[in-house]
């Protein structure tokens, strides 16, 4: 290569740059570039959620898990694994789930990454046995599809028997009369 | 050990360890490293070997055929050591958290590296699927310092 070329070349290269202008962006110190579009951790609302787990089973990784115990029941979050499917905004009969477009998550406390949401269970009329039910989801069920005072403040186990019951006794008259 | 991690936070190299990722958060490393995001502003640098890191950025859910060169690159690396867990896979173990072939995520490796009596000295989780590119230099402006924390655990008890 000729010494002017080796001279000239570099010059050049500056004066496409200065064409160019600066492009880095000063993220950190700036607000980032994010798309409507983008999907980013959700947000669940206490005030609405009934704690019936459809988000449970729609969950691809689990990130959404449903912790029964005695008589709470707890819906958790653990975004360190969520794949921001948003596919739990779609299955929830509350609207109950929002999509933020929040991504800056990170963090050096595993125990940030959890998010928890805890249910009481009702108590049964019958057997006074805590059942799998909460009070929002018997008042949901109630409102979409009427069934009797008899059967609202049930268990499902106690509600099967006293059907069976009624069914049998309306056939064949009072269990326990007859023999 | 406080002062060590603080002489660290001037210019952090980092070693890129992939676990059997699926390829999407390496690609947003690439991302994070090209003139538009410029991670270098901050003096990070890719280096080739873990003898030369600062920081480890470990992507994928970590298979049981990585775990032994894991744990190796891990034992190679000169203390303060940080881990940087980057996507679903590597902070939780994303979708494959309960397959037959991965331990799922950097917690189960922490136990492993207890029982082993490796230290490390700081984890940073960073969940995305993949990762933004913004979302790794706001891990990298944490570990330094730059900015504060966002993230913060909700509880809420309904009646």
């Amino acid at each position: 290569m000729n010494p002017v070329k080796k001279i000239v070349k570099p010059l050049e290269v500056l004066v496409i740059a200065g064409k160019t202008g600066k492009v880095t962006v000063k993220y950190p110190f700036e607000e980032p570039l994010v798309s409507p579009e983008f999907r980013g951790k959700i947000e669940i609302d206490p005030a609405k959620c009934i704690g019936c787990g459809a988000c449970v089973n729609a969950c691809p990784p689990n990130a959404l898990e449903m912790i029964e115990s005695e008589d709470k029941k707890t819906l958790r979050y653990f975004v360190g694994r969520c794949i921001f499917c948003w596919r739990c905004i779609d299955v929830c009969p509350v609207g109950a789930i929002k999509g933020t477009r929040e991504f800056e998550l990170a963090t050096n406390d595993p125990m940030d990454l959890y998010d928890y949401i805890v249910h009481s269970k009702v108590v049964c009329e019958e057997c006074k046995h805590p059942s799998s039910e909460t009070a929002r989801m018997l008042k949901y069920v109630w409102e979409k599809a009427p069934i009797t005072e008899n059967y609202n403040n049930k268990c499902p186990e106690c509600r099967k028997k006293s059907f069976i019951k009624a069914v049998a006794s309306r056939r064949a008259g009072p269990i326990g009369e007859k023999a | 050990m406080e002062k060590k991690l603080e002489r660290l936070k001037k210019s952090i190299w980092v070693f890129h360890l992939n676990t059997g990722s699926c390829n999407g958060c390496d690609i947003e490393i690439l991302d994070a490293l090209t003139p538009y995001h410029d991670a270098e502003r901050f003096g990070v640098k890719l280096v080739g070997s873990p003898r030369h890191a600062d920081v480890l950025l470990l992507t994928g859910p970590i298979t049981l055929e990585s775990l032994p060169k894991v744990i190796n690159a891990i034992e190679a690396t000169p203390r303060p050591r940080i881990i940087v867990a980057l996507g679903s896979c590597g902070s939780g173990g994303g979708i494959w958290h309960d397959t037959y072939s991965t331990i799922g995520g950097v917690n189960n490796l922490l136990k492993i590296l207890k029982e082993r009596g490796i230290e490390v000295d700081a984890v940073y989780y960073v969940p995305g699927c993949p990762i933004r590119p913004e979302a790794l230099l706001y891990a990298i402006a944490l570990v330094k310092g730059l900015v504060e924390k966002k993230a913060k655990s909700k509880v809420a008890v309904v009646e």
